[in-house]
């Protein structure tokens, strides 16, 4: 951090040397500054190394405009917004299945980007540990964009806007590929939502009063279903086989996938549940569409296959005992965990 | 032969007389406070012959394997003394690639302090911690090992070392494809690092250059102390067998500490094996 801001008053004296006699080049790159990263008071620690590459204005606003350049696929028609929306998490809304390049369509579901630097693994399967690396999956996936890093900055350095953005965001002032992953990074970074009802009542901030009924739901949700969506991001990051029926066409392995262990197999990540009243459709292969769905499934559709967790099978009977009511007082709690303010927050908006 | 005993005989001597005089005087452990280059030249072989790509090569597993692909990552480099002291090569230039098929076989060292290293210490693969660094503390070594097929992209790792070809058995006659990917994952850290004792002293000044010749021997990947059938390992339809998790990168990790040997060094100036 230092360096950066000594770095910046070397540059702005030059800038002043060479502003009378110079053309405005210089002028269009704005100083860089630290970004002005909170973590919630409610929120659980920070599980990435930030510091390395922590986010700078300069840095967040070039994050940004990546994630909505389609360059960033192989054709130049799939960007990273297209899957990832802000009016639902950044998540695909309406779809089980992502589509990706040439209209091919994935076999999971999209996550949502959110609350990313909270989590130690990403993907259904924790095929990423790395916020700063994370981004290599979805650019190389053949069904999604079937891009390459060296390729997408031979694009990149065409373009005069990201040659001064980069300039304005790294100290070595390059368009690599490090800082390419490093900027979507930095915006995944300061992708924090944590304003909904439910925060402002943990935080016992005005508009956190939570209704009977939702105060029930939330005394349900820590019996039933905090131990595996536990904390205040809502998953423990750990994977899991909650009893989804296989689907015979997929049979996807999940986790097992990236460990080659068979006692992970059917094993996928626990996420979070935040926004999760946005983020329809549900599991890793999208097959709820609501949450109701989601709960009945609990209730009454956990099947005993290989590698079920132990915390299905605790009640004598498969799954988690729940009556209409009790579902209706989880669902009506999971709703005060969206956050308006994230979803209309106009530092993730597209901007031109 | 005599000649050759004068010639230690004179070599040792020599050795003797300059760290006698050296070792006081200098509180950065050079010899003259100089530094000068290195190479560490990896010699691919399969049991005691050259690797040739696209040749065949019997195991003691029953297997005959045909060897397309032998790539891997030499990284973390330490060169230590006989009183056990090290020089660690900077560790953001200490990510190197060899591979066969792209005939790139040494790796260059620079700016080591003048000295007589009697051991080299060296990782196979890419640390966790580093890694975890990201792309920016990895110099741009991920796009470096894309190019050489030792990265995955469908997970965020890279592969320590890509062993590929094509193997018959008695259980099949009609050659299958065989991929072994080693690497780590996001459950195990199968980075492991080997210390090999060099039968000369290696000698660093500034207007000598040792080349310590490595030979690495391809077999042990699947042959080693642990055996990985690779017949066994076929997929469910038959056709071919992918180690790329599980047990097996784990059993391979411990193969590998036994995969390198030093056979010799050569001492003097001059570049040696390109």
């Amino acid at each position: 951090m230092k360096m950066k801001k000594i770095k910046f008053l070397i540059l702005s004296c030059f800038v002043f040397l060479f502003f009378s006699c110079n053309n405005d080049d210089y002028q269009e790159i704005p100083t860089d500054y630290p970004f002005d990263l909170v973590i919630p008071s409610n929120f659980p620690d920070v599980l990435q190394d930030i510091d390395n590459n922590y986010p700078t204005e300069n840095g967040v606003a070039l994050g940004r405009k990546l994630f909505y350049d389609a360059r960033l696929s192989r054709d130049n028609t799939i960007s990273c917004a297209f899957c990832h929306e802000q009016q639902n998490a950044f998540t695909h809304h309406g779809h089980d299945f992502s589509h990706g390049i040439d209209n091919l369509i994935g076999t999971r579901n999209t996550p949502a980007v959110q609350n990313m630097i909270f989590q130690s693994e990403y993907f259904y399967d924790g095929a990423s540990n790395s916020i700063q690396m994370l981004s290599i999956v979805p650019i190389h996936n053949p069904v999604e964009m079937d891009e390459n890093l060296s390729n997408i900055i031979a694009k990149l350095k065409q373009d005069s806007q990201y040659v001064r953005m980069f300039k304005g965001a790294f100290e070595n002032e390059e368009i690599t590929s490090a800082n390419l992953l490093n900027a979507l990074a930095q915006f995944m970074t300061v992708m924090i939502s944590a304003d909904s009802k439910y925060d402002k009542y943990a935080r016992n901030e005005t508009g956190g009063n939570l209704t009977s009924q939702e105060l029930q739901g939330l005394a349900l949700f820590q019996i039933h279903c905090a131990s595996c969506h536990s904390t205040d991001i809502f998953t423990d990051n750990s994977f899991r086989n909650n009893g989804l029926p296989i689907n015979p066409n997929l049979n996807d392995l999940g986790r097992e996938t990236v460990t080659g262990f068979p006692e992970d197999r059917y094993k996928f990540k626990v996420p979070s549940l935040r926004n999760v009243e946005l983020t329809a459709p549900y599991m890793h292969d999208g097959r709820f569409g609501s949450l109701e769905s989601v709960l009945n499934f609990y209730s009454n559709g956990v099947q005993n296959t290989q590698n079920l967790d132990p915390l299905m099978q605790q009640h004598g009977t498969l799954g988690i005992p729940l009556t209409q009511e009790e579902k209706e007082a989880i669902i009506s709690f999971l709703k005060t965990l969206t956050d308006e303010k994230f979803i209309n927050n106009p530092l993730f908006y597209h901007q031109t | 032969m005599k000649s050759i005993i004068k010639n230690i005989i004179t070599a040792t001597a020599f050795f003797g007389l300059l760290t006698s005089c050296s070792s006081d005087d200098n509180s950065g452990g050079n010899v003259d406070g100089t530094f000068g280059e290195a190479e560490l030249y990896f010699d691919n072989g399969v049991n005691g012959d050259a690797l040739v790509l696209g040749s065949s090569y019997a195991n003691s597993n029953g297997e005959t394997l045909t060897i397309n692909r032998f790539n891997y990552i030499i990284s973390n480099i330490v060169l230590i003394k006989a009183d056990g002291s090290e020089f660690v090569y900077p560790k953001e230039k200490s990510y190197f690639i060899v591979s066969e098929e792209s005939n790139i076989n040494t790796l260059h060292l620079e700016n080591i302090p003048s000295g007589d290293y009697t051991k080299v210490k060296f990782g196979i693969g890419v640390d966790n911690q580093r890694y975890l660094e990201g792309e920016t503390a990895q110099q741009e070594f991920w796009n470096y090992a894309s190019q050489h097929h030792l990265t995955w992209t469908w997970s965020t790792g890279y592969r320590f070392i890509n062993f590929e070809g094509t193997f018959t058995s008695s259980n099949n006659s009609e050659p299958k494809n065989f991929q072994i990917h080693q690497g780590s994952n996001t459950a195990t850290d199968n980075y492991r690092e080997v210390t090999l004792d060099l039968p000369t002293t290696a000698r660093v000044r500034q207007d000598e250059k040792p080349s310590i010749h490595i030979i690495t021997d391809a077999n042990k990947i699947a042959d080693g102390v642990n055996k990985i059938v690779l017949f066994d390992n076929l997929n469910p339809a038959g056709t071919n067998a992918s180690i790329m998790g599980g047990e097996n990168l784990i059993k391979i990790a411990e193969n590998t500490l036994q995969m390198f040997v030093v056979d010799h060094v050569h001492n003097g100036s001059g570049n040696h094996h390109d």
